[in-house]
């Protein structure tokens, strides 16, 4: 198969970046979308030019780190996959594929495709953690949890942090994280005790990265590779509107 | 002379934390203004569906719009006072926080995609600054026209006079009004417009603000689309049914037009 990939090349932080035009030959379908991507770098090398630099690690849909928006869609045209997920044979032959880094304030660009994501980590540092008690191993099973908030709180731990929600948002907002990572440890009684500060925290780091808001229009829910649902953004409303009133209550 | 030492100062109750800083905190997040303009923009749908209610009395007849109207003017007391402070204050806070809402999010994407295809969002969903303020616009217009008289003078037996001078049986005569409003077409154009840029607000608005307001689970959302487009749908029918009532000469000008 033969594409013509249009890229974004961007040098370093500052340089302000443009598109580039690349033509690639010799593409099977079962190719991997980053596999194509390799297969264009050889090629830029083999011509002495810069390769495309692009984040990959676990290359099986695990780690969230190989992020590109392709013809416009977050990961690529597949529901429900990350872009090393995505093969060839979901494009025609001789496609133009517009392949473009995450875009948002919170995630700079670091080179090319590669952007920085540390706004997510920061976000996580303040609440998505749970208290422990030192000592011995507890027992397994020593706490009781329902079957389904065992699966809700899967559901939501499905989250891989690639910041596909981001990409897709118009607002850019990261609602859908925040609230996979609120709803995962909300789910848990482990989560509880300190479920309403930690609602209050991450939101006001949410808005501290400079994430747009949440409109409830479902693009986050349609990009996202794990498929998680809003459920979790309308569960995140509840728990801050929770974590408010009990606020005004308890002092 | 001696002198206390009291280095934490005096002995009284300090708060470690204000109300202001609740109110900063929790409202002042993007997630709190979101609260609150659900909140906002629900009571003002509250409103828009009393408010056709009220308006719905045309078909009632000539005395009884008339006596509706007086008596929110004039039995209502301080009520009446109340009332538009709390309807102005939902108007202004709804527009003061999607436009600073708006803002933000706009700096939250600096550089735009070269192409971006949307999954599942709504056309509507993508324009509600722009509905919104077409709706803020006519809510001015409306006022102007309907409240103030100062929009529309008609001519009643040979003298140019405006609304306000319109009289029947010592009240003011409203059914008159809306029927020299609407029997005018580019008046009535507006309304009309408006009534579907208003719809297409409500029937993202009203969806969207169950899920802000956490109201309703995600397998539900089907169901909250079709309640709001209900309502929505409820609003344009009920209020254009007024404007082709008088087009359709169902509500007409009464013989005995009086001004004052
Ligand atoms: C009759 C008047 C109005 C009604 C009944 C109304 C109703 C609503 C409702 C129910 C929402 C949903 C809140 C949510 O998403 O949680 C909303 C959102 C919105 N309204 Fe209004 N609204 C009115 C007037 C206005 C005006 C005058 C503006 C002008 C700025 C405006 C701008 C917006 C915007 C931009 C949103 C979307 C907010 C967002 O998506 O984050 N609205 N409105
Ligand atoms: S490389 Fe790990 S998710 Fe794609």
């Amino acid at each position: 198969m033969k594409f013509t990939i249009k890229v974004w090349r961007q040098k370093n932080r500052t340089d302000a970046g443009r598109m580039a035009e690349y033509a690639v030959d010799g593409i099977t379908p079962d190719m991997s979308f980053l596999e194509m991507m390799d297969q264009l770098n050889e090629q830029l090398i083999k011509a002495g030019e810069e390769p495309v630099a692009f984040d990959h690690d676990c290359r099986e849909g695990i780690c969230g780190s190989c992020n590109m928006m392709i013809n416009g869609q977050a990961h690529g045209p597949e529901r429900g996959a990350t872009t090393c997920q995505v093969h060839m044979r979901s494009f025609r032959d001789g496609d133009r594929l517009v392949v473009e880094p995450w875009r948002a304030a919170a995630f700079p660009v670091i080179r090319d495709l590669v952007v920085d994501r540390s706004a997510f980590d920061r976000v996580i540092q303040s609440g998505g953690f749970v208290g422990v008690n030192t000592g011995g191993t507890p027992d397994g099973n020593a706490v009781p949890i329902p079957k389904v908030d065992q699966d809700r709180a899967m559901d939501a731990a499905q989250c891989i942090g690639c910041g596909a929600c981001v990409a897709a948002c118009p607002n850019a907002s990261a609602m859908l994280f925040l609230s996979a990572k609120v709803g995962h440890l909300g789910a848990l009684p482990q989560g509880q005790p300190e479920r309403k500060a930690r609602v209050k925290t991450m939101v006001a780091a949410h808005d501290r990265e400079g994430f747009g808001h949440c409109t409830n229009i479902g693009e986050c829910e349609a990009a996202c590779p794990k498929e998680i649902s809003t459920e979790f953004i309308m569960q995140l409303n509840r728990d801050y509107i929770t974590s408010a009133l009990s606020a005004v209550v308890r002092g | 002379m001696s002198q206390a030492i009291n280095p934490k100062g005096a002995r009284k109750y300090v708060a470690g934390t204000r109300a202001a800083d609740w109110a900063g905190d929790y409202l002042g997040s993007t997630l709190g203004n979101k609260v609150l303009v659900a909140v906002t923009g629900l009571s003002l749908a509250a409103f828009v569906i009393g408010h056709l209610a009220g308006n719905l009395k045309m078909f009632s007849g000539r005395e009884s719009i008339n006596a509706y109207a007086y008596f929110l003017k004039h039995d209502l007391g301080v009520l009446i006072w109340v009332a538009r402070a709390g309807l102005l204050g939902a108007f202004a806070t709804h527009v003061a926080l999607t436009i600073r809402l708006k803002l933000k999010t706009r700096a939250a994407r600096p550089i735009g995609y070269a192409t971006q295809k949307s999954a599942q969002a709504s056309v509507q969903s993508k324009f509600m600054l722009s509905t919104g303020l077409v709706i803020l616009a006519f809510t001015i217009f409306h006022l102007a026209h309907y409240t103030f008289c100062v929009i529309h003078p008609v001519e009643v037996n040979g003298v140019l006079v405006d609304y306000s001078q319109l009289t029947h049986k010592g009240k003011h005569d409203v059914y008159s009004m809306v029927v020299y409003g609407f029997s005018t077409p580019w008046i009535s154009a507006i309304y009309v417009a408006t009534q579907v840029i208003l719809f297409l607000h409500l029937t993202h608005g009203l969806t969207s603000s169950l899920h802000t307001l956490g109201l309703l689970g995600r397998r539900f959302t089907p169901v909250a689309r079709l309640a709001a487009y209900g309502f929505a749908g409820l609003v344009l029918a009920g209020n254009l049914t007024i404007v082709f009532a008088v087009w359709g000469g169902w509500l007409t000008l009464p013989s005995d037009v009086t001004a004052l």
